[in-house]
């Protein structure tokens, strides 16, 4: 008997079933009987005008961009969205350098599947700092309705979830996920899940999916353990069993053999863009130090505060360990007097009441007191006002002190400025970078890390001081200078003559040539030489060392000499050459 | 869909729903919605269902729809440099005034600012293939273009003569097919069949679009319908079945192809770690196995799936 509720599935051949749904006969067969209600033969004609126009022809032609009317991807983008949907078939490492829009390609290969009706239900995982960003970009640049989970129920009745792991795994949302299908699964920062022990990959690795995105800058490229891991949770098998990979790949954890068959597998499953050098998608860096001389009262002051410094290291017996920190103290006087006086409070409340460096500690602190104006601080603000009132500027500063201290002179000054800092919660973060955006000219911040912030529409960046780490200088530049940048970025290094930033400034700038360094060079060549201490710590121990300046020129030299030697030596390793494509927009 | 098409795709959805339209231009239109489209398209649910229990006056939304932004864009001010100071000659209306992105505290918790019903704002939008507010239309379409029953029109002359006509009904039904594996192509067919003969025709809804239909039913109209529902949709399905065979299944045989070497990888994987494992971790394991099984098959299993999209009866003049 014919019973209308049932669907039909039938062979068509010896390779697929052809399956009838009928929902449209019970419902025509009600109205039927009911005599209505009938639709408007206009809209059955739109409906199906509408959906003609969006029928997919093919199976192998990209769909999604004429669906993107705000976005122009860039060549290497769309050919990694189509190499994930039509060689890798949705499972995929993205393992683009920094800044080459990982996420773009994410949201191509996305909306494809969307629109071709294979993906619905999808589960995005990134770090909390990174969720608005997200949703933002799906939602603007891609038109992919995503939401920000933030309520139990949006779990399951949301389509297209964007969470933190954290919050994913943890009970009850844990119990939910797993309890789902997800046509999609995307996880940012996944080298997170390089080790297989932990509860991330495991939590993940659980997970119902069908298509699969694993996206990460790092692609653990250094220990080859690593990377079977992650591409285990993706296809398992790929690269064989444990024990088959190590004994067909590995010599050492970090050293492959059979790099060919290697680098075959490996290609299948992954894909790194490399920055090309000097290529166009990237605007230029101008790089300019602005000498300053402090005042007589702040020369004092570093004068003071040196030798200070100085002699506590001569009398801890010119140990360097447990004095390390009081460098500090010398890059805090070329920061500001609050940076300084600061450190100096906390370091007399710590110091014995009997101690002798109590009376020169207070000696310090009424040079301090000397001071009535920062030269530093007026240099910026000249810069600012030389720029116009319309360029944004963001200054970036080491010390929350100096942050403070910036805050209210430029305020006093009529300048809008906004600070940021890491210790602000991620609301108040966007929210700052929202009024930095349409309202004010100054941007104050003292963290540059956090993957959170980006601000492509400022290119006039201030280091009011230079971090040590050249990794964090690198951090700072990044956030102006990334991909949708549209002008040249301005880059100016406050430096004050005859200080310790003076020095630092021309290692970092001149000897090491940092600021034009190519982004992803940088971590691995401060790998290979802070095997043994950082760069921080050793420069530390030579302004701490050092009798004078021509010393501490020379120390400088050679790290000079041995950054641009190990730059040199460093190749890929050659396992991934292959897998890695230069950028030639 | 160009953008003269998506303007007429446009313009035809605000009349169908009776939207009142208050200003139109090349370049764009200016319109005050009606309550259907208002439901369709501004997502205020919960709005509606307030408007509803409390029989309050509903207001409706108004929105600028842009088709070319080009034009669209404000004419320069005239005779710049010595205007400056005067107020400008013709204020803009604050109204007009697109929402300012990205400043809302909204925004900052969800990441995007949904839209504000406000009422009596005008909100100008851009709309092209591809934007969220097309999509609307589109899906509203759909949904309130599924069953029809429309009979054919006599021509004028004929009409109150007191003739009666006999009509002939047909089913008409849009099918969607969908060709599916990891990736997926599709395919419409409109049929058409006969319900007094059986015959089957192609292209329905094209032959359908030149007659003159509407929904009244004549007076005098005589319905006879041979077959039943049943049978027709029976014979439908037959019919595209003997189509469907035609087309070409090599993307099901490589899809295959994929599905069984992706098995093969895992049974050696999960074979070797499986036997190598103690009896607790086993069970884990052995679920993950199956767990990836079923993946593989959900990706790849190569299958055809048919939906009508709309259907509906068509009494045509004999």
């Amino acid at each position: 008997m014919f019973n209308p509720t049932t669907d039909i599935i039938r062979p068509i051949n010896e390779l697929v079933n052809v399956h009838f749904n009928r929902d449209w006969c019970v419902e025509l067969a009600a109205r039927s009987s009911r005599n209505g209600p009938w639709d408007q033969w206009e809209l059955a004609r739109l409906g199906v005008e509408a959906m003609e126009s969006r029928l997919v022809h093919s199976f192998d032609q990209l769909q999604c961009l004429p669906h993107l009317p705000h976005l122009t991807p860039m060549p290497h983008q769309i050919d990694t969205a189509r190499r994930v949907l039509y060689e890798m078939r949705g499972r995929a490492i993205l393992a683009d350098e920094v800044g080459l829009g990982k996420t773009i390609e994410a949201g191509l290969i996305l909306k494809e599947y969307i629109i071709r009706g294979l993906v619905r239900k999808v589960l995005i995982l990134v770090p909390a700092s990174l969720v608005l960003q997200w949703v933002r970009e799906l939602n603007q640049k891609f038109g992919i309705q995503a939401t920000a989970q933030k309520k139990e129920y949006m779990w399951t009745q949301v389509d297209i979830v964007i969470a933190s792991m954290d919050t994913a795994k943890r009970d009850p949302h844990r119990s939910i996920v797993l309890s789902q299908e997800y046509d999609m699964l995307i996880i940012d920062e996944a080298h997170k899940l390089k080790n297989s022990k932990t509860s991330n990959y495991i939590f993940v690795n659980q997970i119902r999916k069908k298509y699969c995105l694993l996206l990460t800058a790092t692609p653990v490229q250094n220990d080859l353990g690593e990377l079977y891991n992650l591409i285990t949770m993706l296809k398992p098998g790929q690269l064989g069993g444990q024990g088959q990979f190590q004994a067909d790949y590995v010599v050492d954890k970090r050293v492959p053999k059979n790099e060919v068959l290697l680098q075959q597998e490996l290609s299948k499953v992954m894909i790194r863009n490399r920055r090309s050098d000097g290529g166009i998608e990237f605007t230029r860096r101008h790089v300019r130090n602005i000498p300053l001389s402090l005042s007589a009262e702040e020369q004092a002051l570093y004068q003071g505060v040196t030798d200070f410094v100085k002699g506590r290291y001569r009398d801890a017996g010119s140990d360097a360990g447990s004095m390390l920190s009081m460098v500090t103290l010398q890059r805090e006087v070329c920061s500001s007097r609050d940076a300084v006086f600061l450190t100096l409070v906390n370091l007399f409340k710590k110091t014995p009441e009997d101690s002798p460096y109590r009376p020169q500690i207070w000696e310090l602190v009424n040079l301090i007191k000397q001071i009535t104006a920062n030269t530093k601080a007026e240099k910026a603000m000249e810069l600012i006002l030389s720029l116009g009132p319309k360029e944004k500027v963001i200054v970036f500063t080491e010390y929350r002190a100096t942050q403070e201290y910036l805050m209210k002179f430029f305020k006093d000054h009529g300048l809008a400025a906004v600070s940021y800092r890491g210790g602000m919660n991620r609301g108040k973060k966007d929210w700052m970078m929202d009024i930095f955006r349409n309202r004010a000219q100054i941007m104050i911040a003292t963290e540059a890390g956090g993957e959170g912030i980006n601000l492509q529409f400022c290119h006039n960046m201030i280091n009011f001081d230079l971090p040590w780490n050249p990794m964090r200088v690198e951090q700072r530049i990044g956030r102006v200078h990334r991909l949708g940048q549209q002008s040249d970025v301005f880059i100016y290094n406050l430096c004050t003559l005859g200080t310790i930033e003076e020095h630092i400034v021309s290692l970092l700038h001149e000897k090491i040539n940092m600021f034009e360094l190519v982004i992803g060079d940088l971590d691995t060549i401060l790998e290979r030489m802070e095997e043994q201490s950082t760069l921080e710590s050793r420069l530390q121990k030579i302004i701490l060392e050092s009798q004078n300046d021509d010393e501490i020129r020379e120390h400088l030299h050679s790290i000079g000499t041995a950054f641009h030697d190990t730059r040199s030596r460093i190749q890929p390793p050659p396992v991934f050459s292959e897998v890695e494509r230069e950028v030639h927009p | 869909m160009n953008q003269e098409q998506v303007k007429d795709f446009c313009m035809r959805y605000l009349i169908a729903t009776d939207c009142h339209i208050l200003e139109k231009d090349p370049a764009y239109v200016k319109v005050k919605l009606s309550p259907e489209a208002d439901k369709d398209l501004t997502g205020r649910s919960y709005y509606w269902s307030f408007v509803e229990r409390t029989g309050a006056e509903p207001e409706t939304m108004s929105f600028i729809f842009v088709f070319d932004p080009e034009s669209r864009k404000p004419p320069e001010p005239q005779g710049r440099g010595t205007t400056q100071g005067r107020a400008p000659l013709v204020a803009p209306a604050p109204n007009d005034e697109p929402l300012k992105k990205g400043d809302s505290i909204l925004e900052r918790y969800f990441g995007i600012t949904p839209m504000i019903p406000q009422q009596g704002r005008m909100i100008e939008e851009t709309i092209s293939f591809g934007s969220r507010r097309l999509d609307q239309m589109f899906a509203a379409a759909h949904a309130k273009g599924s069953y029809l029953q429309l009979f054919e029109e006599a021509p004028p002359v004929q009409r109150g003569s007191g003739i009666s006509h006999s009509y002939t009904t047909w089913l008409g039904v849009n099918f969607k097919v969908e060709f599916t594996c990891d990736m997926r192509r599709e395919e419409l067919h409109s049929l058409g069949i006969c319900m007094s003969t059986g015959e089957i025709v192609a292209n329905f809804q094209q032959l359908m679009c030149e007659r003159v239909l509407s929904p009244r039913m004549p007076a005098h109209c005589q319905l006879r319908d041979v077959i039943s529902l049943e049978t027709a949709v029976q014979q439908l399905e037959a019919h595209l079945e003997r189509v469907l065979a035609q087309a070409d299944y090599a993307w099901a045989l490589s899809a295959r192809e994929r599905m069984s070497e992706e098995v093969t990888r895992i049974h050696s994987y999960y074979g070797d770690l499986l036997t190598n494992l103690a009896a607790e971790q086993k069970e884990e394991m052995q679920a993950q196995y199956t767990r990836r099984q079923q993946e593989i098959e959900w990706q790849y299993q190569p299958r055809v799936e048919v939906h009508a999209m709309n259907c509906g009866w068509f009494h045509l003049l004999d």
